[in-house]
């Protein structure tokens, strides 16, 4: 009995220690949580390193970070545009179902097929997770549409703990852990004097940022997976005056139906106290976008954004900092 | 006449600003309330046609556009606002932004951000010669090829990446020595992109001097491994022998043999296919007098002529009677009386040297076309039925059972799902066909007499836009 309540009380504490922006995201966006229990039991990652270097791909904008789940090693997505790990059904649908669908992530085609389950013994490199949950979803567009095989991908909550540092110029991306205070040791900063430096909102596990686009304010998904910068529609209507169109373009989605974009350009996007010149952006419906994110999105920055320099997110503390490559 | 001259200057300016202020009559902007399209029905065609696809106009008769039929513009939703002289100006809401919205940025962008297609895996160069400033790629009796990097001693792991492990980072991990690193691999034959990792660091091959662009702005170190080699006997005295050859595009000073003993070899990689070719000696254009395949090209060059591939034997029993028989296929473009078969004691054979691929072919026994009888796959090419073959074939599909069965098909992106190819050969157990198939994903399913299954072999499949599934199949490089 004595045993059971130190459990409980045990899984409390698990809960609460790793949930610590839980009661900030409720508070928020008045949001479910539906994963908060699952997740809460996962327990905390390890690894006997302070900064892990690891060498990522390319496949067209994507960044491809490959690891192991048991002895199957293959090819993931970086993708802060999804909250959790997600498995790719063609090689996981037979993994065992601890929850038939919930959420996949916008980066996962949430559809019929889609469920939760328990992952044993995943690593990047020196990093490893004992258990982890993860959503499996169909994603055969993303591997379709690039030539490589996906086996996944990595969603902020695999970095909950750390600050994560990507430097495209280079292809390699670092694991930092953090001092007490929630900080990359000085000694492990691969960059110093980060050209922008700002706060973001860790909304059900998305990064967003407050920027502006030609100085009408929006709040941003930083989504290290999406190719493009992109604008809601109903945002951009209110400036499209001040945008350049480049192009319009019917494209099409799953199943063969049919959408619209307007790729435009655009002077000034404002994100802390910086400005970026130059910038592309496809203006289109994030409607649906931001029901899977519970939260509504103005729009997201993607490749076009983040290519401009190398970046560093500290998921404790909750900063976003550019060292810039090129403003232009 | 200077006078003339600057007349002239004037003129041409004049009209270069014409012509550019024409060129700008062309728009699509934006306002508040939607697109604001602009054509200058006096502009050139090709300016027309680059609005008209900037704006996503379709099908339109630039024509019947110029003669103010604006009837495709008007079905695609913009509103004909005013015409000024040869300008039209169309308005469009944007509200179709709207409708169908996608619930993954990769949906949208997929199209627009053009993936490279399996890039950076293989060089498509027609031959290739290795060049190192001091040799870390080599090949070893035991039919392996050893990669190395000297040095990087303290570093704690290092791996080889490459088109040949599918660009692992994981792979390929390579053996400290006293010196540096070390790792042997199978390698088919071809033209290898690679890079090592050092401690997570990408790094070309120091050592090897042949780097090609990756496409994103980096470079991979190349390494050619042979499957040719050039020999030439004699010629002890000379002091210089070249090769030079279509594949290298007759260039004299580029590929050099090398003496081992009283021969001359050159190894190299040459692609699959028909090359023709010379070797220089001293200054002096000589055919390869060890193959007695030569032709003259249309500069009257006599040259040896070599064929890399593999030897396919075409057989057909009987016909004892025939005077003639051929044989045609996709190999040479179907030209009936091309390559003909020699009698032998039990009917008619030829070889043929074929790069790696799928090829349908026919005899044509006495000017008959006739299927090969003892072959029982075939493809149906022009509404045709022919016989199939793969040369070096990389993967055997089986189907199990379905003995009852008239036709199976298998229909997959190899072949554009088509519908009447390739036709599997029965079996005593099954259904079966082999093919060569380009490395990466490709999707699958037979058609059981007419009905679409996905591989009951094969646990690997994908959801497709039927909700039927698709079967996956990944070709390792």
């Amino acid at each position: 009995m004595c045993k059971f309540l130190l459990s409980a009380l045990f899984a409390f504490l698990l809960f609460a220690g790793l949930n610590g922006n839980c009661a900030a995201k409720l508070k928020l966006g008045g949001i479910s949580f539906p994963h908060a229990v699952i997740i809460a039991n996962d327990p905390a990652p390890y690894g006997d390193f302070e900064t892990l270097i690891v060498p990522i791909k390319r496949a067209g904008n994507l960044i491809i970070v490959e690891a192991q789940i048991d002895t199957l090693e293959g090819n993931f997505v970086m993708d802060t545009g999804a909250p959790y790990l997600v498995l790719n059904a063609t090689y996981f649908r037979d993994a065992p179902r601890i929850d038939e669908k919930l959420s996949a992530g916008i980066n996962g085609e949430a559809n019929g097929g889609s469920f939760t389950t328990m992952v044993h013994n995943f690593s990047i490199l020196d990093l490893h997770y004992s258990r982890i949950t993860a959503d499996v979803t169909d994603l055969s567009a993303i591997e379709n549409g690039r030539g490589i095989k996906i086996l996944g991908l990595l969603g902020t909550r695999l970095f909950a703990k750390f600050a994560v540092t990507i430097d495209l110029a280079n292809n390699l991306l670092y694991i930092h852990k953090l001092d007490d205070k929630g900080n990359i040791p000085p000694k492990e900063l691969v960059f110093k004097e980060p050209y922008l430096k700002m706060p973001f909102k860790y909304i059900n596990d998305i990064i967003f940022l407050k920027g502006a686009v030609n100085d009408k304010t929006m709040w941003f998904v930083f989504d290290s997976a999406a190719e493009t910068n992109l604008l809601d529609y109903a945002k951009a209507k209110k400036i499209l005056k001040s945008m350049q169109i480049i192009n319009r373009s019917t494209l099409t989605g799953i199943g063969g139906s049919s959408f619209e974009v307007l790729y435009a350009r655009f002077d000034k996007l404002t994100l802390g106290d910086k400005q970026f010149l130059r910038n592309r952006v496809l203006i289109t419906n994030l409607e649906k976008m931001g029901k899977a994110y519970d939260y509504s999105v103005d729009g997201i920055l993607g490749y076009d954004f983040f290519s401009r320099g190398a970046f560093t997110i500290n998921f404790v503390k909750s900063d976003f900092e550019m060292y810039i490559y090129n403003n232009n | 006449m200077r006078l003339y001259g600057r007349h002239i200057i004037l003129i041409l300016l004049l009209l270069s600003n014409m012509i550019a202020a024409a060129q700008n009559r062309n728009n699509l902007t934006a306002t508040k309330k939607g697109l604001v399209l602009h054509i200058d029905l006096n502009s050139p065609r090709p300016d027309i046609d680059t609005i008209l696809r900037r704006a996503a106009i379709i099908g339109v008769n630039i024509q019947r556009l110029k003669e103010n039929d604006f009837s495709a513009l008007e079905k695609d939703g913009w509103v004909l606002i005013k015409r000024k002289g040869n300008i039209v100006e169309f308005n469009r809401s944007i509200k179709d932004l709207k409708a169908n919205p996608q619930n993954s940025p990769f949906i949208i962008t997929n199209d627009i951000i053009k993936g490279d297609e399996r890039h950076g895996y293989m060089d498509n160069a027609l031959y290739g010669v290795n060049k190192f400033s001091s040799i870390s790629v080599y090949e070893l009796s035991s039919g392996l090829t050893r990669f190395t990097l000297p040095g990087y001693l303290k570093s704690r792991r290092v791996f080889l990446s490459g088109g040949f492990n599918d660009w692992s980072t994981l792979k390929g991990a390579m053996t400290k020595t006293a010196t540096g690193w070390v790792i042997d691999i199978k390698l088919q034959p071809g033209a290898w992109m690679y890079k090592f990792i050092a401690d997570s660091h990408w790094l070309d091959d120091p050592n090897n001097l042949i780097n090609l662009d990756d496409g994103g702005g980096n470079t991979n170190s190349v390494y050619y491994k042979s499957n040719y080699t050039f020999k030439l006997r004699g010629y002890a005295g000379a002091q210089k022998v070249n090769l030079t050859g279509s594949f290298n595009n007759w260039r004299n000073n580029e590929i050099s043999f090398t003496k081992n003993g009283d021969v001359w070899e050159c190894p190299l990689y040459l692609r699959e296919g028909m090359h023709t070719y010379q070797f220089i000696v001293d200054g002096n254009f000589i055919t390869d007098p060890a193959n007695p395949d030569k032709y003259k090209d249309i500069d009257g060059r006599l040259c040896s002529v070599l064929n890399v591939g593999e030897t396919v034997y075409f057989k057909l029993s009987g016909h004892a009677n025939a005077r003639d028989v051929y044989v045609a296929g996709s190999f040479n473009k179907w030209e009936a009386g091309k390559i003909k078969m020699k009698k032998t004691a039990d009917g008619w054979a030829v070889p043929i040297i074929l790069p790696a691929g799928n090829y349908n072919y026919k005899f044509i026994v006495d000017g008959d076309w006739i299927l090969d009888p003892a072959n029982p796959v075939h493809d149906v090419e022009n509404k045709e039925l022919n016989s199939f073959i793969a040369v070096k074939p990389n993967h055997t599909f089986k189907l199990k059972g379905y003995n009852n069965a008239k036709t199976v098909i298998l229909s997959g992106t190899f072949n554009n799902w088509n519908e009447n190819g390739y036709r599997m050969g029965q079996t005593a157990d099954g259904w079966t066909i082999s093919l060569h198939l380009n490395p990466g994903k490709t999707l699958y399913k037979f058609i059981v007499d007419g009905n679409w299954i996905i591989d009951p072999a094969n646990k690997l499949w994908e959801q497709n836009q039927y909700n039927t599934g698709n079967s996956v199949l990944w070709i390792e490089p």
